[in-house]
């Protein structure tokens, strides 16, 4: 399968700080790849370079083979706060991108509102507020906006991060839905190893200076390097000690 | 009873209701031709609407053009300030000393430069609003948070995109509420302009009044005068409520 996303010899710094150091990765398309790593590693910056709000010092990255220099129309970000504009509603936010894409006419921008309101469960709340709002249902009324145009990449930086643990599984079990559906390309940052797991197809563990190792999540015989076995380790030691303590408590 | 418990939690009913009582205690109490009887104003209020409309309306006019001006000129100077640092740290200084000076002084310069006319109370009025309206816009956009800015980057690379979906409706609270203060100086300071080179305007009228020695004319152009006031507050208002729903 060819690559979808080719990231080549990409450098970037900032100030004295290098995060990457002639970085290559391939990513193909229609797979879902969770990134996961130590704090500082670059997480948010890979996605932010993958969405074209950055760009490298050196090296490219190429998505859908177009160089990327700056955002693309078919990429879609989710934010870890969501970005929810305080001042349009559920039905206004979902509609924003079919308005400013200006190619449809209002009788379809209110069909594919009103399909994508109804497929992620948000009719209800269509006249809310952002304050008006659950977390979860704020979940997905972004992803409903970052969806509504049929994006071929799906960027999410801690899509679930802020949620309680009955609405993050809702929103996963969501996502994975909508990614049967769509059969977008999808990458997402995560700091909870069984979300990556759970949603990804792939695992990318980044390490510092841009060093990563791919985990095939199917693969059962992995070999971890030494740097991907001490996050690992590191990670589930503090789900353990985590753990204890809620026992004595 | 349910319907009179409903007017007593109106809050401007209720303000007026304890203004007229306030001013009835006064006039029982002073006994003097300077306060009239609440209810003789308001006959002669009645009688005269013809004549307090001309010169209501003339003051209205002259606030409502000066607010269109000001909201035309104030509100796309305050986003390019906001959003360019280099024209704010050239500009602020002038505004800096400009916006503290009352500008009620400029009025014999205006005189002198743009007649004795409507245009010289216009400018003045335009004077007081836009100064008041540009720093609050300018400090509504730099209040933003710059993630509203990758949002919308993230969805589209067009500028009049985050002008239109981020900077202007998140701005709109600033300029409803640097309009509510500016108004209510504006009137004021009408009220002294009018009283130079014009025979229209309910600044006029009151001053007319006054000299005449004819107190109960003189109120009911204050109560005129209260009336415009409140007229303009009410639409900022409602313009508000429609225009920033989910603030309510």
């Amino acid at each position: 399968m060819q690559s979808f996303i080719t990231i080549e010899n990409l450098s970037y710094h900032i100030g004295q700080q290098k995060i990457f150091n002639q970085l290559t990765m391939h990513l193909k398309q229609g797979k879902t790849y969770a990134i996961i790593g130590p704090s500082g590693v670059g997480k948010t910056t890979l996605l932010h370079l993958l969405a074209g709000f950055i760009r490298p010092q050196a090296g490219e990255v190429c998505v859908a083979g177009e160089l990327l220099n700056k955002t693309r129309e078919k990429t879609s970000f989710l934010f870890q706060d969501l970005g929810l504009f305080p001042w349009q509603t559920t039905y206004e936010a979902v509609q924003m991108p079919l308005t400013i894409n200006g190619n449809f006419t209002r009788l379809e921008m209110a069909k594919k509102t009103e399909v994508m309101l109804k497929a992620l469960d948000i009719v209800q709340c269509k006249d809310y507020y952002p304050h008006q709002l659950s977390g979860g249902q704020k979940q997905r009324v972004a992803l409903a906006r970052t969806l509504i145009l049929q994006p071929d990449l799906l960027l999410m930086d801690e899509p679930t991060s802020a949620l309680d643990a009955m609405t993050k599984e809702t929103i996963q079990h969501v996502f994975l839905e909508l990614q049967q559906r769509y059969r977008m390309t999808s990458v997402f940052v995560t700091h909870d190893i069984e979300e990556a797991v759970y949603l990804g197809d792939i695992i990318i563990v980044l390490h510092s200076m841009g060093r990563y190792q791919l985990i095939h999540n199917k693969e059962p015989d992995v070999i971890l390097s030494r740097e991907t076995q001490a996050f690992y380790n590191q990670c589930f030691h503090v789900r353990e000690q985590l753990r204890i303590g809620a026992k004595t408590q | 009873m349910n319907k009179l418990k409903k007017y007593m939690y109106q809050p401007k009913l209720m303000g007026i209701v304890m203004v007229v009582c306030l001013w009835y205690i006064l006039y029982a109490v002073l006994k003097t031709r300077t306060i009239p009887a609440p209810l003789t104003t308001m006959q002669y209020f009645i009688s005269h609407i013809e004549i307090l409309s001309v010169h209501a309306g003339a003051s209205f006019l002259r606030v409502l053009l000066a607010i269109i001006l000001a909201v035309s000129i104030g509100l796309p100077c305050g986003v390019i300030m906001g959003r360019y640092p280099l024209l704010d740290k050239v500009f602020s200084p002038l505004l800096y000393v400009l916006y503290p000076i009352p500008k009620v002084a400029f009025l014999p310069v205006f005189m002198l430069l743009f007649g004795l006319g409507n245009v010289s109370k216009v400018i003045l009025m335009l004077f007081i609003i836009v100064f008041q309206l540009m720093l609050s816009v300018r400090d509504g956009v730099k209040e933003l948070s710059p993630h509203y800015f990758t949002v919308i980057e993230s969805i589209s690379d067009k500028k009049i995109h985050m002008y239109r979906y981020v900077i202007l409706p998140a701005i709109l609270p600033c300029v409803f509420s640097s309009l509510r203060v500016s108004v209510g100086i504006s009137l004021a300071t009408l009220f002294f302009a009018e009283n130079y080179a014009t025979t229209y305007g309910i600044g006029y009228f009151i001053l007319s009044a006054w000299m005449k020695m004819n107190y109960v004319e003189m109120f009911s152009g204050i109560i005129a005068l209260s009336i415009l006031g409140s007229l303009f507050f009410e639409v900022i208002d409602c313009l508000e409520k429609t225009s920033t729903p989910w603030q309510s």
